[in-house]
């Protein structure tokens, strides 16, 4: 037997684009899932059972990477040599740190059971809920223009450093709501989205 | 892991901590932030214009106890400097005194560049910015 892709993109057999179809990567993946299922190789060599024990694991991870938008961009990323943790704190815009200043201000005074920042707190949520949307129609649109340029050309490129400053960005928000909505319902316990 | 003494000293007892008003000519205020972990650091300078001496630092620091430590050394090593001696002060001065491990270090690099922010914020107003100042940010 050939020996397995390691890379996700290859392993799934698609092609390096940041915009992924995913009812097509949902097909992909059970085709795949059957293929590799253990039992169909309780018959087999050890060797042979050992990969495809390999292969579902890969097959998995790359599913949970590949079909999620922000997890897919940070790992062709880092593939491509832009990897995210290595960047600091400049491209965060001063007017965000601003705001994120403010908000742990307000915070602050929630914690120490000063209620009158609370209809702020809800505002904040909706303001920040508000940018990471905005991030997100950035990215897509960043990750058009890097599926259709060529790959490596510079263009590609710059489209990475975009997408790499737009993702460092959509990170810091998705914490700022994280710490929000910690602090807006402090015992209710996070129920699993719907579906 | 563990903080040093020196770390819980400056996280206990916090030096410094509050703010100047943003306006004032001679007030100069850096902002800086981590967006790995969320951190943000307001520093600001008081600087007596006759002089060029920091007469005052103040910080506020949402972050880790490495980085609220780093802010709060820095505001107390920033007293009695001139503005040209405090782009001196680098991350690593901070690291040592405090005892820094490695995955604490960039609380000190916030540091440093909440110090740069600072100052080229305080030039800025003063009109007197230079091509240096600019390039060290």
């Amino acid at each position: 037997m050939p020996p397995l892709p390691r890379d996700y993109y290859g392993f799934f057999g698609f092609d390096r684009k940041l915009a992924i179809d995913s009812a097509a990567l949902q097909k992909r993946f059970y085709e795949l899932s059957r293929q590799w299922h253990p039992d169909r190789f309780g018959r087999k060599s050890a060797e042979e059972q050992e990969m495809a024990l390999e292969a579902t694991s890969i097959l998995n991870d790359g599913y949970r990477t590949l079909k999620d938008p922000v997890k897919r961009a940070e790992y062709l990323l880092t593939q491509d040599g832009f990897p995210i943790a290595e960047q600091r704190g400049k491209d965060v815009p001063p007017e965000l740190l601003e705001e994120v200043f403010e908000l742990n201000m307000m915070l602050e005074e929630v914690k120490s059971g000063d209620e009158s920042a609370r209809p702020q707190l809800e505002q904040s949520r909706q303001h920040f809920l508000g940018l990471r949307e905005g991030v997100d129609r950035e990215l897509l649109r960043e990750f058009q223009r890097h599926d259709e340029s060529v790959e490596a050309s510079p263009t590609s490129k710059q489209a990475l450093q975009e997408i790499r400053g737009l993702l460092n960005r959509r990170r810091y928000i998705e914490n700022l709501i994280r710490d929000v909505e910690r602090a807006l319902n402090p015992v209710t316990p996070s129920r699993p989205a719907p579906g | 892991m563990a903080y040093s003494d020196k770390v819980l000293d400056h996280y206990n007892n916090p030096r410094n901590v509050g703010s100047f008003d943003k306006s004032d000519p001679r007030v100069g205020t850096g902002m800086v932030g981590a967006p790995e972990c969320g951190d943000v650091m307001k520093l600001q300078v008081k600087v007596n214009q006759e002089t060029g001496i920091i007469e005052d630092a103040k910080f506020k620091t949402f972050g880790c106890g490495s980085a609220i430590a780093s802010s709060s050394l820095a505001t107390e090593w920033l007293r009695g400097k001139t503005v040209d001696q405090a782009l001196e002060i680098k991350n690593t001065d901070i690291v040592n005194e405090l005892s820094l491990p490695p995955v604490k270090i960039h609380c000190s690099v916030l540091a440093e560049d909440a110090i740069k922010a600072a100052i080229t914020d305080y030039k800025k107003k003063q009109g007197v910015l230079t091509p240096e100042a600019v390039a060290v940010h």
